[in-house]
């Protein structure tokens, strides 16, 4: 399942930069992320709970990181397995100054298997768009405290197959 | 005088146990210190496994033994058995109980969990470490047959396990002398059996005396217990296999082996404790066998008044990881392609494909919808290019009444030449026209067109390959108490034969269908048998029944003759009585001639051949039977929803002489519920990994009785020539030609948007994409 946005965040592209790759801020924004260790640079042991439609599970897995360019692009690839089967991401992140904020592309292709893909199917570009959504909402209110609101646009995600 | 059973509409003996809920499935068996099973499947349609840890699952509170491949002997998990072969199967590959190394479909099984309870082995399933490593699959049909695809076994050149073609006549010289041609894709997608009782497997050992019990919900439990003796080493009498009763096979639960039925049977010896395993309806839509998956390129050349010259059909079929069953589906949709018309040329060709996806074999039809949508398909199509009523190029290319046999000149699934032995096709045509009113149907369709109404008429033939061998057998026992018990090995998944087959019983012996006990699929009952399938049940195993009847009857007379004074010539057996033709006076009860069967003492008369009034009897066919029919229906569609529903469903039925009329049309009705599914609602999705996408009934639809016509059954008796009860099978006829109706039904209904169906099934969205793609065309 391919998923792609773009979101407006109100911080200059060094700072969302900065926030994107430090693994606190991932930790903290993205949903259901239980435990996240570093393994080494830029890749991490990951454990995630999420709910897909009735199925919920908890999935053990890796990040990493790749592709590096700084202030610009990266590459993330994420692979979890679990009870209620196993999902493999592929995502990149591209930024773009725009004003005094920073224009976020990112794009991802998703691939489920098992319960999630046989129960959850439905449901799955939905909630991967929402939980998309929570993320960057997260990162947005990382930044509110240095730049006002007026600036903040509310994260538009579009997803589908 | 003796009441006529045959043909009598009985109502079932079996109802008022199974409506009062005292009927046994496997799930209802309880013993004492049951153990509960639950299998781990793969997620991934193809990976190997790196590593499989059960270490933590084996400390799991509760759990008695976790089972993963390393853990199995080598007799316990070989590939499992290769059960029908064919000479043009270049590769017959079968899966192991637990897969040791590959997994090829989303489902398979790679660890088995016994524990104190369902729960706790479930629980288990989650502690159970699997490294994969995930390996491109081979998803959709098409791209699998295709050079360069991913394969689906390492040691095949691609993923094509089969190529065969058969041929009638000269069919390129037939199609380059034809005036017309008509070419077309048609293509028909998976689908699932969907009984509403899943598999499951219930077995218990006796250490003292070397015995196995086992519970099955299968279709052949005389195989599966010859199987099981083999693996395990033990004499066959030493296993009991019983199906009990049965929720609904259909084809599916005619596998041997599934995984689970060698699993179960395994730990309960290893651990001393009876185990049970029931699937649940995620897991049968991975883990039970599936069907439906052909692409056909098809063509007819016809002549100018409609005649056939020739049909071709190149196609794929897609078989799934695995093809234990070989290729008896493909080979049934290519000869039951010819239906009953005249071909005076045929060419069907086909390539059998390996995917990533669960195993095909048999599913009720297997392959003859195929076969007959694709041959009415083409008619349709010649009839409209021609200007012709689509009713009369049928009539003008059935095979006429008096050309019986016919042979077709195909090699049927039984390897025997594919021989028609009787039918009446034109008389059927006319009477399914009658009902559903065929003459007046243009005007009524103006009508309704007029009032902006879209509703189409239908009609599609069929020939129905039935009652095949190799043989089946049953035993007759006429008791002291004066009831008679049958035992066959053929087991019974709801088809009714407690009653079919007690009145062929009865007939004979003059009592009453209540009093004949049937039982069926219990080994140590009777231990010779192949199975229900393939409409053979009433054909095969009912002339058995009716021939170990009429012996029981002849012994009856026998001994009869002794008691009353009479010649047995003079013995007339009725009311559960014997007694000396027209002198009813003087009689004696059935029970007490069986009594008298079995002196105490004395000598007893060597004419007897042996003691008591039994009999057993095998029937092997030397070919099947083929009944046939022909079904109509009226449909309308609302354009602005896709939705279709039915006005009128009319069956016209011939499968020789007719046992039970109630139970005939049964099995019809369900087979029609079934089609209908097939046709317009059930679709199993998978996506370009071949993960399947519907496993529940949320995403795949089954028809509910909302959604079904009330459908209108005529019989004609053509009776069979090839057995003495002139009868025929019926278990598939009302599946057969609903995909091909119902396609010829919608495009009537939808002509004015010039809507060609040539993919089922269909569904209310996808329908509606049709109408809009025509609308925004137009």
């Amino acid at each position: 399942m391919k998923l792609d946005g773009t979101n407006s965040l109100p911080a200059p592209v060094d700072t969302v930069w900065k926030t994107i790759n430090d693994p606190e801020a991932l930790r903290r924004c993205t949903p259901g992320l239980k435990e996240l260790k570093a393994t080494g640079p830029d890749s991490y042991q990951a454990t995630l709970s999420i709910g897909i439609a009735a199925v919920k599970g908890t999935y053990a897995g890796t990040l990493k990181i790749t592709d590096k360019q700084p202030n610009k692009h990266y590459k993330i690839v994420l692979e979890g397995t679990g009870g209620a089967g196993f999902m493999k991401g592929e995502g990149t992140v591209d930024l773009e100054p725009q004003g005094d904020g920073t224009l976020l592309r990112w794009a991802g292709d998703i691939q489920v298997g098992g319960l999630i893909a046989g129960v959850g199917q439905r449901m799955l570009g939905g909630v991967g768009k929402m939980l998309i959504g929570q993320f960057f909402k997260c990162l947005e209110q990382q930044f509110g405290a240095s730049s006002p609101a007026e600036g903040a646009s509310p994260s538009r995600g579009q997803g589908g197959r | 005088m003796s009441t006529r059973y045959l043909g009598a509409r009985i109502p079932r003996n079996e109802d008022p146990r199974l409506l009062t809920g005292h009927g046994l499935f496997v799930d209802d068996v309880r013993l004492p210190g049951l153990a509960h099973a639950a299998v781990l499947r793969s997620p991934h349609a193809h990976a190997r496994l790196r590593r499989v840890d059960v270490r933590r699952a084996r400390e799991a509170p509760g759990v008695l033994a976790v089972y993963t491949a390393a853990d199995l002997p080598a007799s316990v998990n070989g590939p499992l058995p290769k059960l029908i072969p064919h000479p043009a199967l270049a590769h017959h590959k079968t899966q192991y109980a637990l897969a040791p190394e590959i997994v090829r479909y989303a489902g398979e099984a790679i660890a088995f969990v016994v524990a104190e309870t369902r729960y706790a082995a479930e629980d288990a399933l989650d502690l159970i470490e699997v490294d994969y490593e995930p390996r491109p699959a081979a998803a959709a049909l098409e791209a699998a047959a295709a050079p360069g695809a991913p394969r689906v076994h390492d040691d095949m050149p691609s993923n094509v396990c089969a190529r065969y073609t058969q041929r009638v006549g000269n069919v390129d010289a037939a199609f380059a002398a034809a005036p017309h041609r008509f070419a077309q894709r048609l293509v028909l997608d998976r689908g699932t059996a969907s009984p509403i009782e899943t598999r499951g497997v219930a077995a218990i050992w006796d250490e003292r005396t070397g015995r196995f019990d086992i519970w099955d919900s299968t279709q052949a439990p005389i195989p599966i217990r010859n199987g099981l003796a083999r693996i395990f080493g033990l004499l066959q009498e030493s296993v009991r296999v019983v199906a009990p009763d049965v929720g609904g096979g259909f084809g599916p639960k005619v596998m041997m082996f599934y995984p689970e039925e060698i699993l179960v049977p395994f730990a309960a010896m290893r651990l001393r404790r009876p185990v049970k395993w029931i699937e649940d309806r995620r897991e049968h839509f991975v883990a039970t066998n599936q069907e439906r998956e052909q692409i056909h390129d098809a063509e007819i050349a016809v002549d100018e008044d409609g005649r056939i010259l020739g049909v071709r059909t190149v196609f794929l079929y897609d078989a799934g990881a695995y093809n234990p069953y070989g290729l008896i589906v493909p080979i049934v949709a290519s000869t039951t392609l010819p239906g009953p018309y005249r071909l005076p040329a045929y060419h069907c060709e086909f390539q059998a494909v390996f995917t990533n996806k669960t195993s095909v074999s048999p599913y009720r039809g297997a392959g003859r919808p195929h076969g007959v949508f694709v041959m009415e398909r083409l008619l349709d199509r010649a009839a409209r290019e021609l200007g012709l009523d689509r009713a009369e190029i049928r009539r003008r290319n059935l095979i006429p009444p008096e050309a019986f046999p016919y042979d077709v000149g195909l090699i049927y699934q039984d390897q025997a030449p594919l021989r028609y032995d009787s039918g009446n096709y034109p008389a059927c045509l006319d009477r399914a026209l009658d009902m559903i009113g065929y003459k007046d149907w243009p005007a009524r369709q103006r009508v309704l067109r007029a009032e902006g109404r879209y509703a189409g008429l239908g009609i599609a033939l069929y020939v129905e390959g039935t009652g095949i061998g190799p043989y089946e057998g049953a035993r007759v026992t006429v008791e002291p108490s004066g009831r008679v018990a049958v035992a066959t090995g053929v087991g019974t998944q709801g088809q009714g034969h407690a009653t079919s087959f007690a009145q062929l019983a009865a007939e004979p012996l003059g009592v009453a269908p209540r009093d004949v006990i049937v039982h069926t699929g219990d080994t140590s009952l009777f231990g010779w048998g192949t199975g229900t399938f393939a409409s053979r049940a009433a054909t095969v195993a009912g002339n058995a029944v009716a021939l170990a009847a009429k012996a029981v009857r002849e012994k009856a007379q026998l001994v009869a003759a002794g008691m009353l004074e009479a010649p047995a010539a003079e013995i007339e057996l009725a009311n559960g009585t014997a007694f000396v033709r027209g002198v009813p006076a003087k009689s004696v009860p059935l029970g007490d001639v069986a009594l008298a069967a079995n002196p105490l003492r004395f000598a007893m008369p060597a004419e007897w051949d042996g003691p008591g009034l039994e009999a057993i009897r095998y029937f092997a066919p030397p070919q099947g039977t083929f009944a046939n029919g022909v079904h109509a229906c009226i449909v309308e569609i609302d354009v602005e929803t896709g939705e279709l529903r039915f006005h009128r469903y009319a069956v016209v039925h011939d499968c020789g002489r007719v046992i039970n009329p109630t139970i005939l049309e049964g099995q019809i009705h369900g087979g029609v519920a079934q089609g209908v599914g097939g046709a317009f609602f059930e679709q199993l999705v998978y996506d370009e990994q071949a993960q399947p996408l519907s496993t529940t009934f949320m995403d795949y639809l089954l028809p509910t009785a909302a959604d079904l016509p009330a459908i209108e059954v005529d019989h004609l008796e053509t009776p069979s020539p090839l057995n003495a009860l002139g009868v025929k099978g019926a278990g598939e006829a009302g599946v057969i030609p609903v995909p091909a109706v119902l396609a010829q039904a919608i495009d009537d209904a939808l002509a004015p948007l010039g809507i060609r169906v040539a993919a089922m099934p269909l569904n209310p969205s996808r329908l509606y994409d049709l109408i809009s793609d025509a609308r925004r065309s137009a």
